[in-house]
């Protein structure tokens, strides 16, 4: 009878382990976007020169985010119809317009702010509620979805009130590109010149 | 107080004019090529855009970017130039506020009563409490706002959304959503009260439409410049995000049934608030 007890705990642990290591995911993921978002909240409200500021938001989007990952998922199905030499030079035209878009994005709003929110399991990744707010504009619901989240947290996509970024941009490049006859060196000269534009 | 007049509903103007927008719409259709079936990537692209009546929508496009740079942009940029941050807030529930028949009533024929609930709850403490609906109290005290519109009706109805449609003022949407933008119209109860004789009333809801047309324009302010600036197609990114934004809130709606506990019962585990 007295070890009854102890059984039982032991039984209710073993039922709730697989609970555990995805409640851990979550947490993990959670603190892992609270220290990016403290990071980018730091530097866009920094009062600096553009030009540094664009340097630490690409050492932090370089650490926090599958650049390639998210490259290849915005290219769709053109990247495999792409060469190896523009896949290559594809994505490092991305990363620099990725790059672009949040400095854009975020840059101009001095006191920007972000409150967390709860963290779910979903698939093998873990999406992490937050809601931005930055001066002049009405607060946003900001969902960041978070691969490896035990092992090496990434960020893959970003969803702003029900808009996924990654998806976003994948359908802006397939119009464009089947408006250009397919031509991935035109989209690549396109992205040159956004590039060339905003910097 | 007033009384109800049915005289000339100033809906009619709307539907006429929509009417001709549909002749002219139908007589310019240009059609997508459709690629050939000996392509099927770009096959299920062209069947996942869903767009057939592409051409047509991007002269819309341009004709509503072009309205907009002269008219509404201005418009808004000046409305957040003049009137200070909070008072644009308090404006915007009010008419949030204002819009709370064809809320409930589209709550309702959702089938969720709790969100009918809130709707009610909202109304009752914003226009006492949030002085005519100027202050968003409801939401402090755990009724936040939720969207409810038609077009999200037809969707929990199981209406298929339809192509993507652009069209000129309304911008982008699709039969199903411009359909129930027509619908909540006529629910609306300002759109039946008064007359081409009453002056007051009829101020008063020009006014009630402009000023949602540039509070609604102002609050996109930097979200809408920013796209323009970093798509390269602002047609097919606009196309991209309005049906996600929709699918979202149709999503959100599916899922909303919270149970119902009375306070005095004993509260579920944390296992149900997932």
């Amino acid at each position: 009878m007295i070890y009854r007890r102890p059984f039982l705990t032991f039984v209710a642990a073993s039922a709730l382990f697989p609970f555990s290591v995805r409640a851990q995911a979550a947490d993990r993921a959670s603190a892992f976007v609270k220290t990016t978002g403290d990071r980018l909240v730091a530097v866009v409200n920094n009062p600096g020169a553009t030009g540094a500021k664009r340097t630490e938001m690409t050492q932090i989007i370089d650490a926090a985010v599958d650049v390639d990952g998210v490259g290849r998922f915005c290219l769709g199905r053109y990247w495999r119809q792409a060469t190896s030499e523009q896949q290559k030079r594809y994505l490092t035209l991305f990363h620099e317009v990725l790059v672009t878009n949040i400095t854009a994005k975020l840059g101009e709003y001095q006191g920007v702010r972000f409150t967390m929110g709860r963290s779910r399991p979903q698939d093998d990744e873990v999406v992490v509620s937050t809601v931005v707010e930055r001066p002049n504009n009405p607060p946003t619901a900001v969902d960041w979805i978070i691969s490896n989240p035990s092992s090496d947290p990434k960020i893959i996509d970003v969803v702003a009130e029900g808009t996924s970024l990654r998806l976003t941009q994948r359908s802006d490049y397939a119009s464009y590109l089947t408006h250009n006859n397919n031509d991935i060196n035109a989209l690549i000269t396109a992205m040159k010149t956004q590039v060339s534009q905003s910097s | 107080m007033r009384s109800l007049s049915r005289s000339r509903p100033s809906f009619y103007g709307t539907t006429w004019l929509l009417a001709c927008l549909a002749l002219v719409v139908t007589s310019l259709t240009g059609c997508a090529t459709k690629p050939p079936a000996s392509d099927p990537d770009a096959l299920a692209d062209y069947e996942q855009t869903n767009d057939p009546l592409e051409p047509t929508n991007r002269v819309f496009y341009a004709v509503n970017n072009g309205i907009d740079t002269v008219i509404l942009r201005p418009a808004a940029l000046a409305y957040r130039a003049v009137v200070p941050s909070p008072m644009r807030e308090g404006v915007h529930n009010m008419l949030t506020n204002m819009g709370t028949p064809v809320q409930l009533a589209n709550d309702m024929m959702e089938g969720k009563p709790r969100r009918a609930g809130d709707t009610v709850m909202r109304f009752a403490i914003n226009t006492t409490v949030g002085v005519l609906g100027i202050f968003d109290v409801a939401k402090k005290w755990g009724y936040p706002d939720h969207d409810a519109d038609f077009g999200m009706t037809l969707a929990m109805w199981g209406v298929p959304e339809g192509p993507f449609l652009f069209l000129p003022v309304l911008g982008p949407t699709d039969p199903r959503d411009a359909a129930g933008f027509g619908v909540d119209i006529v629910m609306d109860p300002f759109t039946w009260v008064g007359g081409s004789h009453d002056t007051g009333l009829t101020v008063f809801k020009w006014t009630r439409f402009s000023l949602n047309a540039i509070d609604a324009r102002e609050r996109v302010l930097d979200s809408v410049d920013q796209i323009k600036k970093t798509a390269l197609d602002p047609y097919a990114t606009f196309r991209s995000l309005y049906r996600q934004h929709r699918h979202a809130q149709i999503e959100k709606l599916r899922n909303d049934d919270p149970a119902t506990v009375p306070v005095w019962f004993p509260q579920p585990a944390n296992a149900s608030a997932k």
